[in-house]
């Protein structure tokens, strides 16, 4: 017969209400001091016609490709441009504008960028990738989806922006017959893992921004992703020849990919966190499910 | 009745009754003088409750690193000289890499079982540490630390950090980029020691990271030094554990003065043998199904390659987090620095939590006054104090283990990493002041209702012929086996020959 | 009657074999008996299996998958030998006192006391000069233990291999040029020649960075150290040495893996956020003749984590 009413109950609420706001004030606090202006991005000048083999159209003396053994960026054709007029404006124009020169909102310029002479490459791989047409237009990374927009589109939309003010990268294809994998996973661990680890699973980085997953990512989309540096990655340009991004590329679509995983399930590649809770509670657990089963007195 | 005396039987009847084994032990007998004591060891009784395994959990995941140890020993090579690796896995073909490195990559894909092997040895690690931590939770919550067990808790704790320790330098010695990033965060730590970091970081690797001599020295530290420091320990906490007699829990027969339990031989070792080949086979599985620390993939360290989502093996995540949420406090001031954002949460912190956990039977002695012998356990809940102490230092270091893997959750949850960070450094002040009086409060309703924490009985209601319902305890069947009988000694099985003694210096033995 | 006919046991007298603390737990040890044997031989078959997959040199996880397996059944059947099958119990043994009779600890302690103390209370000299020889032996022996690891610390930490007129060089060895990096792109150099050694790589890395086509001026009195737009800060986090490579172009940070310090680009990277207490020490660049990158001198701090000589 109890004569006491518990209190317990009371001492878990009264810790929340105590614990909560504080812990909520605190993640407002951090997380509305955050405001950065993004800077205008720059042109690249790798993956540029500087290789020795240019195709340039005889008429209009436009480049049509570029590139060598390893890597060929070709331009998206010109008759494409009033295609890719309309399916802009259909799809892209209410943020970038009619003018594809950014549409200033929020009060934050460039907060939908200008995308006049960044080239088609980075046009194809937002549009390809799915992060464009944007979901959440006001999220701080757009996230890569299943494209709404096909390649044919994309290559349009790509093409008219490119005919506004004709720029570099164009899409690439890479050539991985000659690829090193094993030059590219050293080139991998130095530029690539510091933001999407060793295994390529991706991690979350300053402010709500993250570094993507790179499982199943065609390969032309890595060299795109490498050479124009979309959102918060860096862009590597002259730092990486063509060759050297091809054995990247190589590394990626294959041991990133298709990991061998000879030892067993591979744990989502996470690493100690994984293997932590795997060992304690299948390993420790049950063995001391199997310790209850020894130990007690039938 | 035979009067003969024939020679044969006489050579026949110097066997003894126990044929040709009792031979072999009296002649093992007359050398060693063990029949006594074997056959007291025999009797020991070992008390039966599911708690008391977890220690052997430790014990067997020990041997199954001792084993598969021995056998990495003979393919790894502890040396930081350069090689160029050419091998089966192609990633890695025609790269110069250490030959620590080289020789493990080869293990797993070039010897027959050597993953198998590999994987085993570092499961069995993390099971390792993991059941020390679990048992070492259950002598503390039963107070069984108390008199005359304190130097058995003391050896206890300096086991959990050798095998802490062991693990780390184990884990580093394939010197991949992972385990290496842990090693030049172990360099700095101990560059962060004042008055003394810089000088003991060069002594400790030799010179400035990373220098040439840090794998060969964790090598001959993780294989030679620390076993046997922690196989004499075993030993001595083994020993200790025989001499003192285990404790058990109060219950029907059970005092401060004697053991209830299973004897020795051959219950007990029946059961921990098996216990043995289970844990084994546990581990074995797991090596089989479960990946672990693939460095193949990670690739080989060198000192300016990084990966993210790096965390140390999980026995050292409460040091990475602690590191990770610490604020960037340094001191400077008349010319020297202490970096107190890396001292505090990687030394002082460790340091006075392990020195506090060894000698806490002199602290809660303190605090209780109780200097009895003490061979019956606690309920935790009887004793709400300590149990709630227990409990809100276990959370402090759960909770920053969880604050190891910072980045993991804000990318799983889906959550910004700096709104992450603060809140796990809100969570590790705060939950401790939360669970302590939760706890506390939990072990007093518990102490305050009767059967709790105890088997239920049945009941059975009867109706008088007046009308009235009784409700009585339903009988216990002599043949239900949680009926607790009366614990009796070992029985002895001794022949008790029919001797008859006629004439003097003739035995004749009946049969 | 056979003259090898083996004695049958004969218990002590109260116990009675028909004791049911001697009996099985199991309340139909035939058929427990039973499934213990097809246990045992279901593991028997996994080793079995084991053997075969090492002979023929079978994928990894058929040779844990048969080792493991037939140490678990194994292991379980003989679990439900000792638990079901063998003397239910309980029994019980007397716990007998450890401490030893007040006469026997007086003559223990009077032993060493009044024995061994005597003989040193009677030649205090020799007592005292063997406890200062053994205090003296104690620290010296120490010596060798410690100070033959390594070398003396004395200047290494507050230098790198970078001086005035040192050429920025990538993994490869190649020089890098001011056309090579467009605006938002990083990598990592290393002083000429120096790119493979371990010094090059653990002290000298360097992150060179981008981030506008002017020269770029990121606190008072560093005028000349960005030419055109070239920022090179020391890849070494002050907070534990971890190689900062995280760069985030928009935000301008450069983010260490290891624990998530930031560390603001522009701004001489001071960290705005994490553990690490210093910002990373910038290099200071200039341009060749031409084009190719080098540094005006050493970093202007000492660079990588903390230690009580650094000041």
């Amino acid at each position: 017969m109890k004569s006491r009413r518990s209190r317990v109950p009371f001492l878990c609420v009264a810790a929340l209400v105590v614990a909560g706001p504080i812990l909520s004030l605190a993640t407002v606090a951090v997380a509305s001091t955050t405001t950065h202006t993004p800077y205008q991005t720059g042109r690249a000048n790798a993956g540029t016609p500087n290789s020795t083999t240019v195709v340039r159209n005889t008429k209009t003396g436009a480049i049509v490709s570029y590139g060598d053994s390893a890597i060929t960026y070709t331009a998206p054709s010109p008759s494409l441009a009033v295609l890719g007029q309309s399916l802009f404006l259909e799809n892209c124009a209410s943020c970038h504008g009619t003018q594809a020169n950014g549409v200033p909102a929020n009060g934050t310029a460039g907060a939908f960028p200008n995308l006049v002479g960044l080239g088609p490459a980075t046009v194809d791989f937002w549009v390809e990738s799915g992060r464009m047409p944007a979901a959440d237009p006001r999220a701080i990374q757009a996230k890569r989806r299943p494209p709404r927009l096909d390649q044919a589109q994309a290559l349009a939309i790509a093409a008219w922006i490119n005919s506004l003010s004709p720029s570099y990268p164009d899409i690439p294809s890479p050539n991985l017959t000659n690829a090193n994998v094993s030059d590219g996973a050293a080139l991998f661990a130095l530029n690539c893992a510091a933001c999407h680890t060793i295994e390529g699973d991706g991690d979350a980085l300053a402010n709500g921004t993250f570094a993507p997953s790179l499982r199943n990512i065609p390969a032309y989309q890595v060299v795109e992703a490498v050479r124009t540096g979309p959102g918060n990655m860096p862009r590597f340009t002259g730092n990486l020849s063509d060759g050297q991004v091809a054995d990247i590329v190589k590394y990626v679509t294959t041991e990133i990919e298709h990991p061998q995983n000879p030892g067993g399930f591979g744990l989502g590649g996470l690493g100690p966190v994984a293997e932590g809770f795997v060992g304690l509670l299948l390993g420790v657990g049950l063995l001391a499910l199997v310790g209850f089963w020894v130990g007690e007195r039938q | 009745m035979s009067q003969t005396v024939n020679t044969k039987r006489t050579q026949r009847e110097s066997e003894g009754p126990y044929g040709k084994v009792g031979k072999s032990l009296n002649e093992l007998d007359d050398r060693l003088g063990l029949a006594k004591g074997g056959r007291t060891f025999m009797d020991k009784i070992f008390p039966d409750h599911w708690s008391f395994m977890l220690g052997e959990i430790a014990l067997y995941s020990f041997v199954v690193l001792l084993v598969t140890g021995v056998f990495l020993t003979l393919y790894y090579i502890p040396s930081q000289d350069l090689v160029t690796y050419h091998g089966s896995y192609l990633p890695l073909d025609g790269q110069r890499v250490t030959e620590a490195f080289a020789s493990t990559v080869n293990l797993s894909f070039a010897v027959r079982a050597g993953l198998l092997m590999r994987q085993m040895h570092h499961w069995s690690c993390d099971i390792f540490v993991g059941a020390i931590v679990l048992h070492m939770g259950r002598v503390f919550f039963t107070g069984a630390f108390r008199k005359p067990r304190e130097l058995n808790w003391t050896i206890g704790t300096t086991l959990l950090i050798l095998a802490i320790v062991n693990g780390f330098l184990g884990y580093s010695l394939p010197d991949d980029l992972v385990s290496g990033t842990g090693i030049r965060i172990a360099y700095s730590i101990v560059l962060s020691i004042p008055l003394v970091g810089s000088y003991a970081a060069f002594f400790l690797f030799g010179g400035n990271f990373p220098g040439t001599d840090i794998i060969p020295r964790f090598f001959i530290l993780h294989v030679l030094i620390i076993p046997l420091v922690i196989l004499g320990l075993v030993g001595a906490h083994m020993g200790l554990l025989v001499r003192q007699k285990h404790t058990q829990f109060p219950g029907k027969g059970k005092t401060e003065n004697n053991v209830v339990g299973s004897p020795m031989f051959p219950v007990f070792m029946a059961k921990t043998t098996g216990f043995m080949f289970v844990v084994s086979g546990a581990i074995a599985l797991l090596g089989a199904f479960a990946q672990i620390n693939p460095i193949w993939q990670f690739g080989p360290y060198t000192a300016s390659r990084i990966s993210y989502a790096v965390q140390p093996d999980w026995y050292m995540g409460f040091l990475d987090g602690a590191l990770r949420i610490f604020p960037s406090w340094s001191f400077h001031s008349f010319g020297y620095n202490i970096p107190l954002e890396v001292t505090i949460p990687a030394v002082i912190f460790p340091g006075i939590l392990f020195n506090a956990v060894m000698v806490w039977p002199a602290i809660e002695r303190h605090f209780t006054k109780d200097n009895d012998m003490h061979n019956l356990l606690d309920r935790p809940s009887n004793r709400p104090k300590r149990t709630a102490a227990g409990v809100s230092v276990a959370v402090l270091l759960s909770m920053l283990f969880i604050a190891s893997s910072t980045d993991v959750i804000a990318n799983f949850l889906h959550l910004s990493l700096n709104t992450v960070l603060w809140a796990m450094r809100i969570l590790c002040i705060v939950t401790p002041f939360i669970a302590y009086p939760l706890t506390y409060k939990i072990c007093r309703e518990m102490q305050a209702f009767a059967g709790a924490g105890k088997r239920k009985t049945t009941n059975v209601v009867t109706r008088t012929t007046e009308g009235e319902y009784v409700a009585t305890a339903a009988p216990v069947y002599v043949d239900d086996a949680h009926h607790e009988l009366d614990a009796m000694p070992v029985p002895t099985f001794v022949q008790e020959p029919d001797v008859v003694i006629e004439e003097a210096g003739v035995r004749r033995v009946l049969r | 009657m056979s003259e090898h006919e083996q004695r049958t046991p004969v218990m002590l007298s109260t116990v009675s074999s028909d004791d049911p603390r001697l009996q099985p737990a199991a309340r139909r040890p035939e058929l427990v008996e039973k499934v213990i044997a097809v246990t045992f031989f279901v593991g028997i078959l996994f080793v079995a299996g084991f053997g075969a997959c090492y002979w023929v040199n079978a994928a990894p996880w058929t040779l844990g998958a048969t080792f493991g397996g037939g140490l678990t059944f194994l292991g379980v059947g003989l679990i439900a030998w000792g638990k079901y099958l063998m003397p239910r119990g309980p029994f019980v043994e007397e716990r007998h006192t450890l401490a030893n009779s007040p006469e026997d600890r007086d003559a223990f302690a009077a032993a060493i006391i009044e024995r061994g103390g005597g003989v040193v209370k009677r030649r205090k000299v020799l007592g005292g000069l063997l406890g200062a020889g053994m205090g003296i032996f104690g620290i010296v022996a120490a010596f060798p233990l410690v100070r033959s690891l390594g070398p003396l610390p004395k200047g290494t930490l507050f230098h790198t291999d970078w001086t005035k007129g040192t050429y920025l060089v990538d993994i490869t060895g190649r020089r890098v040029h001011q056309d090579d990096l467009a605006i938002g792109s990083i990598m990592t150099v290393y002083p000429e020649g120096l790119q493979n050694t371990d010094n090059g790589q653990a002290v000298d890395q360097t992150v060179l960075i981008r981030i506008s086509n002017e020269n770029f001026v990121t606190q008072k009195g560093r005028e000349t150290w960005g030419p055109d737009g070239y920022l090179a800060y020391s890849k070494l986090c002050t907070h534990l040495g971890c190689p900062v490579g995280l760069y985030e172009q928009q935000m301008q940070l450069l983010v260490c893996p290891c624990h998530q310090s930031m560390f603001d680009v522009t701004n001489g990277c001071i960290p705005n956020f994490g553990p690490a207490p210093r910002p990373l020490p910038q290099l200071p660049l200039q341009i060749d003749s031409a084009g190719y990158l080098q540094s005006q001198s050493d970093f202007n701090q000492p660079v990588g984590p903390g230690f009580w000589e650094r000041s």
